[in-house]
């Protein structure tokens, strides 16, 4: 029984594999294209959206969406469903990962665009209250521009800005294939340069930052003026309260790039620059 | 003549002003550091009332601040009735204060459900909503490793309105399936980070080898007895010829491992073991 519940779940999940086709990057061209949006009583943001040159439809703009998202409406409508297509899932009308021929918000055009088509109940409940909202615009769209939105103007700014978002269904596939029961070892963390200096932090001590206990001569952090007994408050601008969050920081941080370390020494707050080397 | 007087001044006024708009303040921007998950969530990093950080997600699609009630307690929160509270004081990294902070103090499905099977790499807190990104022009690059998040002074976001949407919560009806998604598939979290080892030596890749240009005094790697100038070759069994060999050989290397490395120095072949130290 419980296999049997396996397999109708994994096969379920097949169906949100990523389609094959690859989007299309966005010319490069640099130019800023504005989109108005239109500020909903929920205060969500709808756009007009065109799907494979048919709409507009009114989809809402969503930085928390990490797929972009139709209904069952729309995507017969603008042909991304057959006629006969029977949903994947018997739940929410999930139809599978589709890939659009095209997706366009005003000057913004995206070729062979991944989609989830679903009848996503929040959607549908906002349609009813709202007037028709037929899906939703995440990540895959808009991780591809420096993406500025402007409550105040109303306006949403698209620059091309060369990125090209990883699939995440692929990566969640993968990891949901992956599971063994097990409890995986942590995760290392690991300096993306040499800095030359230690921390630590008691269990006990709860106050922001945590101690320098070492500073290794000739290095790096010594040429910066870092200092044993400074109480290191961010790293790159990144707060470090733990030594994990540390080793986090100075992963972010490639050698021979200037980075900002904020330390307090005798109840003074310091800014230093140092430039990690390259090494381990 | 006074009263001619008066009046002239009380017309002088308007235009006296008009003539003279009140200067705007330069509109702060704050660098916020982010990353993105293993499910492609922008996430921040924010301390209320003093505790955390917490890890928060940035999502347009949420009306205010969401956090779990284990958040909520931390950071000392009172409830209404309804489930609401006020952050007196509303922090995120990179410099963004705020106070008084409407929050929604609720388990949701999709954070509870993401945490149950670790699907995002790290442990979710909850998300940051529209009260809070409303009040900011912020730029979006994944090519970029902060966030801008430009103030817009005297600018007050409409609140938003309460809808009277049936189904909006069909969403968390979804719990029970998760919680079985993550039974069968076996997944276990382990959010918990550990320090990558550190060796103490700047290097520097040139002709397709990887050579020691610095050992940091009272490093692992000086007391290994590694010297400047040494080529290293391999760490174990894996050769090392580039900056990212080396960094792969070592990436899940924690503290108190010992390797062992085959350094070329005066054209002999020479083995090094370190144990790998704190430090970075």
């Amino acid at each position: 029984m419980r296999a049997a519940c396996t397999l109708l779940l994994l096969a379920g999940l097949a169906a949100f594999a990523p389609a094959q086709d690859k989007t299309d990057p966005p010319k490069a061209d640099g130019k800023p294209v504005v989109v108005p949006f239109e500020l909903l009583s929920s205060r969500h943001m709808a756009v007009q959206v065109m799907v494979n040159g048919k709409g507009p439809y009114r989809l809402i703009f969503d930085t928390g969406a990490p797929t972009n998202l139709v209904n069952n409406r729309l995507a017969k409508d603008a042909g991304v469903l057959k006629k006969g297509d029977a949903p994947a899932l018997p739940l929410f009308g999930m139809g599978g990962a589709k890939t659009l021929d095209s997706l366009a918000i005003g000057g913004v055009k995206l070729e062979k665009v991944p989609v989830m088509v679903m009848d996503h109940p929040t959607v549908t409940a906002m349609s009813n209250a709202l007037g028709p909202i037929d899906g939703i615009v995440g990540f895959p769209f808009f991780a591809r521009y420096k993406t500025t939105v402007d409550y105040q103007k109303k306006e949403l700014t698209f620059t091309p800005n060369g990125y090209e978002p990883a699939d995440v269904m692929q990566a969640l596939m993968q990891k949901m294939m992956g599971g063994g029961g097990k409890k995986p070892e942590p995760r290392v963390v690991a300096p993306a340069a040499v800095w030359g200096f230690t921390v630590d932090k008691a269990e006990a001590d709860e106050e922001a930052g945590v101690k320098v206990t070492e500073v290794l001569a000739g290095s790096p952090a010594a040429a910066a003026g870092l200092k044993a007994g400074d109480r290191l408050l961010t790293l790159d601008g990144r707060w470090t309260d733990s030594v994990a969050d540390t080793f986090t920081a100075a992963s972010l941080v490639k050698p021979g790039r200037k980075a900002a370390v904020v330390v307090t020494r005798d109840g003074k707050e310091v800014r230093l620059t140092v430039v990690p080397a390259n090494g381990v | 003549m006074r009263r001619l007087a008066a009046l002239a001044l009380c017309l002088g006024l308007a235009p006296f002003l008009a003539a003279r708009p009140p200067e705007k303040p330069a509109a702060k921007t704050h660098d916020v550091p982010y990353r993105l998950t293993d499910t492609k969530h922008i996430l921040v990093r924010a301390k209320m009332n003093g505790k955390g950080p917490f890890n928060l997600i940035l999502d347009t699609g949420a009306p205010a601040v969401f956090v779990t009630k284990a958040v909520a307690k931390k950071a000392g929160v009172e409830l209404d009735d309804k489930g609401w509270g006020t952050f007196g004081a509303f922090e995120l990294e990179g410099g963004v204060k705020l106070d008084k902070v409407k929050t929604r103090v609720e388990d949701l499905v999709q954070i509870e459900g993401m945490n149950s099977m670790g699907l995002a790499g790290v442990e979710l807190h909850g998300v940051v909503g529209y009260n809070v990104l409303a009040k900011f022009r912020i730029a979006y690059d994944f090519t970029a490793d902060k966030l801008a998040f430009e103030e817009l002074p005297g600018f007050d976001p409409p609140a938003p309105m309460k809808i009277d949407a049936k189904g909006g919560d069909d969403i968390q009806s979804m719990g029970p399936m998760l919680k079985m998604l993550a039974a069968l598939t076996g997944l276990r979290p382990n959010f918990e980070v550990v320090p990558r080892g550190f060796v103490g030596v700047e290097a520097e890749e040139a002709n397709g080898a990887v050579v020691v240009r610095k050992v940091l005094a009272g490093s692992p790697a000086a007391k290994a007895g590694f010297e400047a100038g040494d080529v290293i070759e391999s760490v174990k069994a894996a050769e090392v010829t580039t900056n990212k060999a080396l960094a792969a050989a070592l990436a899940k290397a924690g503290t108190g491992t010992r390797l062992t490395f085959t350094v070329k120095r005066g054209g002999k072949a020479k083995e090094l073991t370190v144990e790998l130290g704190r430090g970075l």
